[in-house]
């Protein structure tokens, strides 16, 4: 195939998906700037004359519970991130650099953790989280995330250890580093991209995670995304106020992509440090 | 400068033995070859000599103090990676001067040091860029410069060429030469490539199975070697090497009998012999071969020659326009003959 075709036939494609994906999101944020009777209407009534702030302000305003759904999600997301970030990172980098005789079971075991679907997992959970009295705590969701968000970040940065070339560390002990400096001046910058990368995708997984909040949450601990769904009740579906609120709960999601979007390119991309 | 010793270090990973025995005594300001396949203990060597890896027993000396407990740094070596080893974050100038910077040296004194390096490396104009934005030589050249700054006492060079290709390795290795030429500076130099050996050292210690096979001169590993495997390992092309036995005046090799000038006193052991292409001529006399190969490299011609039970390679000089498959007349001059003892493989000086 010429190249210009295949040019042509990657643009293509990747404009085909970009529209695949926008178009969920352009309908919310559509959706979240009109009032429910233009979109009750049949058909829906695009009229711009109609759109309003309505929805935003009566989301924040009332006592939907969407700004404390908004704060717990943060506190949650955060502490999953950062916990999972510190022991994710210490224990890839001891499997990628310590000659453990058991690396590849521990390795292998924790891969294992990650083959039950949620579902499968959900009753006993949730039995043994109201034995230990952590149901509807911010505590109990987070050692729950971190369960199978520890298992991703370990196999990413482990990957990412190992693609550093011992010679690095080496070099930087004959040129007289101790084994701080080392840490502190060679492997913490060069290891900051995919840090910064699985931290992120930890915080989303975290921030977006439905399933264990609806079962483990009840009152105080609501996340962002129970607190959108439950927009839809029994007899009617608020579908504007529910988009506002989806549109607000990813704010902080896109803007975190948004900043770290060069480390998280950098980091998941190259991924490898060639020499 | 300094004085390197190796003295009976072992080295063992588990229950494999990587270096066993190992002898070694470098001079002052010496260029040092440890050479060998991969896997012969030869960068072991190295990064016990450096201080990366401990040694099982033996003892290690700088200028006759035993470094064995010293870090890599205290050691006062320098040592040039495989990969070069670059840090990927730094500019070059950074690379260079990382040492300094970890010393807390003043930052004009650092920038002086890295200019001065870099400029007898031609790296001047790179100074600011980061190393992915180098090439593979020019990323060699940083890492030579990140030793030089140290004015080490010894250099280290871990097949420092293994990543550049044949142009260039042939560049870097003259420049390798002229800088020990400049500085003077003891340095040890592993690699697997016996061209590289020769023309580099002013020793060279061939490794076997983490053995020290040999350490002497290029000159006497090439045309005294100390064993069967030496004399195979270095050398292009290749020495052959025959299984045959004496007779009454001379060697026989298969249906050919080499004529000896003088008869030599023989081991009670059976004997084989090696001879080198150079001492393999074609022509006018001789006895008759079937040509079998022509590998013309330039200024020679290596042409391979079969006769009933044996085969040799000779070396003609300029473009042969031989051809396969004709016969031809093949001399073998009996003053480059080398013996081997059979059983032990080692060389025997017979008289």
């Amino acid at each position: 195939m010429p190249r210009y075709l295949t040019q042509f036939f990657i643009r293509f494609g990747l404009i085909a998906f970009t529209l695949l994906s926008l178009g969920p999101v352009v309908w919310s944020v559509v959706t979240s700037l009109l009032p429910l009777s233009a979109l009750t209407s049949k058909p829906p009534d695009l009229n711009p004359l109609n759109i309003t702030l309505e929805n935003y302000s009566l989301v924040l305003d009332s006592s939907r519970g969407l700004f404390s759904g908004l704060v717990n999600s943060l506190i949650i997301a955060t502490f999953t991130a950062a916990v999972g970030l510190v022991i994710g990172s210490m224990a890839a980098y001891a499997l990628a650099r310590l000659n453990m005789p058991s690396s590849n079971k521990i390795l292998m075991m924790i891969l294992a953790t990650q083959m039950f679907p949620g579902i499968v997992i959900a009753i006993p959970l949730f039995l043994v989280m109201s034995r230990t009295r952590l149901v509807d705590t911010h505590f109990g969701l987070i050692v729950v995330y971190l369960s199978f968000i520890l298992p991703i970040v370990i196999w990413i940065l482990k990957g990412f250890f190992e693609s550093v070339p011992m010679e690095l560390e080496r070099a930087a002990a004959v040129d007289g580093a101790s084994p701080i400096q080392t840490f502190r001046y060679i492997v913490l910058p060069i290891s900051l991209p995919p840090l910064f990368a699985t931290g992120v995708f930890a915080f989303i997984e975290a921030w977006n995670e439905f399933f264990f909040a609806i079962i483990l949450t009840r009152i105080n601990v609501k996340t962002a995304s129970i607190a959108i769904a439950e927009f839809s009740g029994q007899y009617q579906t608020l579908y504007g106020q529910m988009l506002a609120s989806a549109v607000l709960a990813s704010i902080p999601v896109v803007a975190l992509a948004i900043i770290f979007r060069r480390f998280i390119l950098e980091g998941f991309a190259e991924g490898a440090i060639k020499a | 400068m300094a004085t390197l010793e190796l003295i009976n270090i072992h080295k063992k990973f588990g229950d494999f033995v990587a270096v066993e025995g190992v002898n070694l005594r470098v001079e002052e300001g010496e260029f040092v070859t440890l050479l060998g396949p991969s896997g012969c203990g030869k960068s072991t060597l190295l990064n016990m000599t450096a201080g990366l890896e401990d040694v099982t027993s033996g003892e290690i000396r700088i200028n006759g103090k035993v470094v064995n407990q010293l870090g890599p740094f205290e050691r006062d070596v320098a040592m040039v990676f495989q990969n070069y080893a670059l840090y990927p974050h730094m500019t070059v100038e950074e690379n260079i001067g990382f040492s300094l910077q970890l010393r807390k040296r003043p930052r004009t004194e650092i920038q002086d040091k890295v200019q001065k390096v870099a400029s007898m490396l031609e790296l001047e104009k790179f100074l600011h860029r980061l190393p992915r934005e180098l090439s593979g030589g020019q990323q060699q050249r940083v890492a030579i410069g990140r030793a030089v700054i140290r004015e080490p006492s010894i250099f280290l060079f871990d097949e420092p060429f293994s990543n550049l290709d044949a142009a260039l390795r042939l560049k870097t290795r003259g420049e390798i030469k002229e800088l020990h030429q400049r500085l003077g500076v003891t340095s040890i130099f592993v690699t697997h490539d016996q061209e590289e050996a020769l023309s580099l050292s002013d020793r060279i210690a061939v490794l076997r199975l983490g053995r020290l096979e040999q350490f002497g001169t290029p000159e006497e590993v090439y045309s005294k070697p100390a064993s069967k495997y030496v004399a195979k390992f270095i050398g292009t092309p290749q020495m052959d090497l025959f299984a045959g036995e004496f007779v009454e005046g001379g060697y026989q090799i298969g249906s050919v009998k080499i004529a000896l000038p003088r008869s030599l006193k023989t081991a009670n052991t059976p004997v084989d012999v090696g001879i080198r292409a150079e001492f393999v001529t074609l022509g006018d006399t001789g006895f008759d071969a079937a040509i079998r190969l022509v590998q013309p490299v330039g200024p020679f011609t290596y042409v391979t020659v079969d006769w009933d039970g044996g085969s040799a390679t000779a070396r003609v000089n300029g473009v042969s326009h031989l051809k396969p498959k004709e016969t031809i007349k093949v001399d073998i001059n009996p003053n480059g003959l080398l013996f081997f003892d059979r059983n032990s493989e080692k060389r025997l000086d017979l008289v």
